[in-house]
């Protein structure tokens, strides 16, 4: 019987032209998000592994020079694209891609691709995961609003109930209507997505990456899915479909688009975030008088300040070892603190992922994407702990090679046996299973949303007999 | 009866029935409510900022005046350094950061308005010798997760919900009338439909769009003094103007689809559409467009250049970079004779070497910025298709966080960046020692505000489409059907 009841409603979509009409637009946008994607993500992809590879052999050819002048020259790391940010860029646009690993100081990551776009950019960015997380729920309430509501009007609700038709069967057959349309819609889009993906995708990567797509396909079903429950219950509640689509489109721009800015705006205050100068003036202070420190405490408390007279130039390589390594835990404890802020901010709003599954869905399709925000510090850290190892590998250097010239320090050459002793970058992103785990906590949150919703299309349906 | 009069009466009843309703009451107080939040966000987060830069303003004063205080002193005998970096004689150690000032952006009058770029642009830059490559590619740092949901400012209040306001107003016009079956008893009293769509269309803009913007205007020049400033007056009645022309876009579409003479049901879908299509959508396409048109060269290449150029340097100045510290022997180096000072070798090397940087990027940089122009023209010129970006646009730049306010304070910070380095270059090269009444005459930051904001182009954008869309739909009036 259930089935009876789906095929019929979908007659009816099709016949109103509702499901062609919405359903075309909506794919064909995602169509062309998708291939706008794929092309973005193929040429950053080779471009970076060229400029990677170049920046490495030029490390490599560079003739004899002091390493602490090396150092100055750094090393250039380039975030790996991940294959699945054609469907979902996540923070991609507002975090850089590039680390200049030089001396002294930690850097951040530069040059977002947001900086070198109009103020167009803040209206979002067009992506696969846009259209499913903002006008996926768009769809769904249009195919959807008057599922009750309609038979109610028509009269033929009451014709059901007196058949003795059960009112969970309804609703299933309902379900199972909205279900099938909106399947039959984005079953072509997983199968162009999963071409393009693995197309685009290096062969040994492709598996980790179907599998992401899979995870990605489940996590955008359970969140239509909360939207097909809400859609239910409310058509079940509302006495006419004009009162049915008002609620449910008032929903949707609280969910969609006006719960997300302001749980954003509101978990600021919450987990206040500093400022780039308040950041930086406090991690200068820091460093300072950790610098002097650790400088007393090796070459004694009449040592002067760092680099200073006191300390002759047959020491200077074991002063910048001390210099350097001074300042990792401190660098450590501030970037920490920032980026810490920064993960209680998400957190705190994928935990109201519950009210708004939109933020939920949000937080998991980026990181089961891996274009989240953890993916992006550990890639900070790994490129972080490069130029710790360059650092630390240059000032044993110095110790061992050029500390016994004396005042001959700056005439000390290394040569290309030691350009090779420091390796090549090398980035391993998470791999599904770790990127599944991170997204636990919005998985949870969406079957959260999940069940209340259908909790309510249930109770909604249980008093359409009234 | 004239239709002035006619016009009045009708207006007047509309009012009491518009009181009498809740719909009225619920649109207006979720209108307050809304503003109230996102004024509060922008009055905060602005406060914040200008504390910072006063900070900062202030910091940079106080190391002015040490350094003046320890270059007299310094002359004076009462003083000597341990290294040569932080040497307040050294014209390396002081333009490469002794004596670093910021370039400071202040905010605007109006910048509670609209956050625009303000989020990810910085709004100070420490300038020194250091290339620009180096400072001047710093972003504000903020979490990137709220970057992306974006913030709720008043810019998003009227872009984005004022629309859905109006349409909650006015989607039923008409034919709720004919739904009701009250059309055809007014129109069988001496009535134009012309006027009664009028009418009925101006009370309701004259509330709504009255409390978008009385509200805001009140409250930002009893809370910011520098608003109340005649420029800033006038920047405030021109943000007024915007949103209002905005409203009357919508309340226009509305009476448009009204005319078409469907159900209320009819009405509301398609309203919702084409929000859709002209909020959500249209501007990403256009984004996604207007990047293809004009990409932005690639920051990949950039450092790649800058990897090579760095190379090509360090080669050229391979025999300053292996000069040896003298101070390390000869505390007395740091010392000057006769205005003179033996500036180590390798602080000149690395100053050369920024140099260079500089001039040999200057090209590769430049080209970032004549293509975010472009697309910026391209968006100025194509951005009428959707209203919401021009009005987005608008406020943005009338609130002093627009696109291109940033772009023009890069120019200047690159321009004096360009003087503080061509005051030290001179010193360093020559080896001549910072004076005394040398630190007074240090180049100083200075902002000049250039008027960026095209408010009138805007204005006339989005009223000539909203009254292009009002005639329409009174013409069409006349083939409306009333039963």
């Amino acid at each position: 019987m259930i089935v009876r009841i789906a095929r019929r409603d979908l007659l009816e979509l099709f016949r109103d032209g509702r499901f062609i009409g919405a359903g075309a637009v909506v794919l064909m946008l995602l169509i062309t998000a998708l291939a706008v994607g794929w092309q973005r993500q193929v040429e950053s992809r080779t471009e970076r592994v060229v400029a990677q590879k170049l920046d490495y052999d030029d490390w490599l050819a560079q003739p004899e020079r002091h390493p602490h002048d090396a150092a100055h020259r750094g090393l250039h790391v380039f975030k790996p694209e991940m294959p699945l940010s054609m469907i979902d860029p996540g923070i991609t646009p507002y975090v850089g891609s590039t680390h200049w690993l030089q001396a002294h100081r930690q850097s951040e990551v530069k040059f977002r691709p947001a900086q070198d776009a109009t103020g167009l950019q803040r209206f979002g960015s067009f992506s696969a995961a846009w259209i499913l997380q903002v006008l996926g729920p768009l769809l769904v309430i249009v195919l959807g609003f008057n599922a009750f509501t309609a038979e109610r009007e028509q009269g033929t609700l009451r014709q059901l109930i007196s058949l003795g038709v059960p009112l969970r069967r309804l609703m299933a057959g309902k379900a199972l209507a909205l279900g099938t349309a909106l399947w039959t819609l984005l079953i072509p889009f997983g199968i162009v997505a999963l071409i393009a993906v693995i197309h685009g995708t290096p062969p040994d990567q492709r598996s980790d990456a179907g599998l992401r797509l899979l995870l990605l396909a489940l996590g955008y079903a359970l969140y239509l899915g909360i939207f097909v429950g809400l859609v239910l219950a409310v058509s079940a509640f509302a006495r006419s479909s004009r009162v049915a689509l008002t609620v449910l489109l008032g929903l949707w721009i609280g969910i969609a688009i006006l719960a997300p800015r302001a749980v954003a705006d509101a978990s600021r205050s919450w987990f206040p975030s500093e400022s780039r100068r308040d950041f930086n003036a406090r991690l200068d202070a820091d460093l300072g008088e950790r610098y002097q420190r650790a400088w007393n405490s090796y070459f004694g408390d009449n040592a002067g300040t760092p680099f200073g007279y006191k300390v002759p130039l047959s020491q200077w390589g074991k002063a910048l070892q001390i210099h350097d390594q001074a300042g990792y835990e401190t660098m450590d404890r501030h970037f920490a603190a920032l980026w810490n802020a920064y993960a209680r901010q998400q957190i705190a709003q994928e935990w109201f992922g519950a009210l708004v599954p939109t933020l939920a869905i949000r937080a998991y399709s980026m990181r089961i994407a891996g274009t989240d925000f953890d993916q992006h510090r550990a890639f900070s850290v790994a490129a972080e702990h490069h130029r710790r190892r360059m650092q630390d590998l240059i000032s044993q250097d110095l110790v061992t090679h050029a500390d016994h010239r004396g005042e001959q320090h700056f005439s000390y050459r290394a040569g290309s046996d030691f350009w090779r002793q420091i390796p090549p970058f090398e980035f391993h992103p998470a791999d599904a299973n770790q990127s599944l785990s991170d997204a636990s906590r919005s998985a949870a949150v969406l079957v959260i949303a999940l069940i209340c919703a259908w909790t309510l299309a249930l109770f909604g349906t249980s008093r359409l007999s009234r | 009866m004239s239709t002035r009069m006619q016009f009045k009466r009708i207006a007047a009843f509309e009012l009491r029935v518009l009181i009498a309703e809740r719909t009225l009451w619920l649109t207006l107080g979720l209108l307050v409510l809304l503003i109230a939040y996102a004024l509060n966000n922008g009055i905060v987060q602005t406060a914040q900022r200008d504390v910072s830069t006063v900070e900062t303003a202030k910091q940079d004063q106080t190391s002015r005046e040490r350094l003046a205080d320890r270059v007299r002193r310094m002359m004076a005998g009462e003083y000597v350094p341990d290294d040569p970096f932080a040497n307040p004689v050294d014209p390396s150690a002081v333009g490469g950061g002794m004596g670093a000032g910021h370039a400071i952006l202040p905010s605007s009058p109006l910048a509670p308005l609209a956050f625009g770029q303000s989020d990810m642009q910085p709004n100070e830059y420490r300038v020194t010798t250091d290339s620009r490559v180096k400072f001047m590619q710093d972003a504000e740092i903020e979490n990137p997760w709220n970057l992306l949901n974006g913030r709720f400012d008043l810019a998003f209040v009227m872009t984005w919900l004022l629309p859905l306001l109006v349409f909650a107003l006015s989607y039923n016009l008409l034919s709720a009338e004919r739904e009701q079956g009250t059309l055809r008893l007014l129109l069988s009293q001496p009535l134009n439909l012309r006027t009664l769509l009028l009418a009925k269309l101006s009370v309701r803009a004259v509330l709504l769009l009255g409390s978008a913007v009385l509200l805001p205007v009140l409250v930002i020049s009893l809370v910011r003094l520098e608003a109340r400033a005649p420029a800033a007056l006038l920047d405030l009645l021109l943000w007024a103007a915007l949103v209002v022309a905005y409203g009357c876009f919508w309340f226009a579409l509305s009476a448009w689809v009204n005319t078409l003479a469907r159900s209320s049901a009819f009405n509301a879908l398609v309203l919702i559409g084409s929000w859709v299509l002209l909020v959500l959508v249209m501007p990403l396409l256009i984004n996604l467009l207007v990047g293809l048109r004009h990409p932005a060269p690639s920051r990949i290449e950039l450092a790649t250049q800058t990897r090579i150029v760095t190379t090509e340097n360090l080669e050229r100045l391979q025999d300053r970079f292996g000069t040896e510290y003298m101070h390390v022997n000869r505390p007395d180096v740091l010392i000057p004779k006769d205005g003179k000072l033996e500036v180590p070798e390798r602080l000149r090397a690395f100053f050369l070497h920024d140099q260079a940087l500089d001039a040999e990027l200057d090209t590769m940089l430049d080209r970032f910025d004549v293509q975010l122009e472009r697309q910026q023209r391209l968006v100025d010129r194509w951005g009428f298709i959707s209203p919401a970006i021009t009005v987005h646009e608008g406020m943005a730049a009338l609130a002093g966080n627009g696109a291109q306010r940033y772009v023009e304070f890069q120019r200047q910070v690159k321009a004096y960046h360009e003087k503080w380095k061509a005051w030290f270059s001179p010193r360093i090269l020559e080896g001549r020692a910072i004076a005394p009444n040398d630190v007074a005459q240090l180049p100083r930051w200075q902002w000049h505000e250039v008027s960026t904001a095209a408010t009138g182009l805007r204005l006339l954008q989005l009223a000539s489409i909203a009254g292009l869309l009002l005639t329409l739909s009174l013409r069409r009036l006349r083939r409306f059907p009333t039963i």
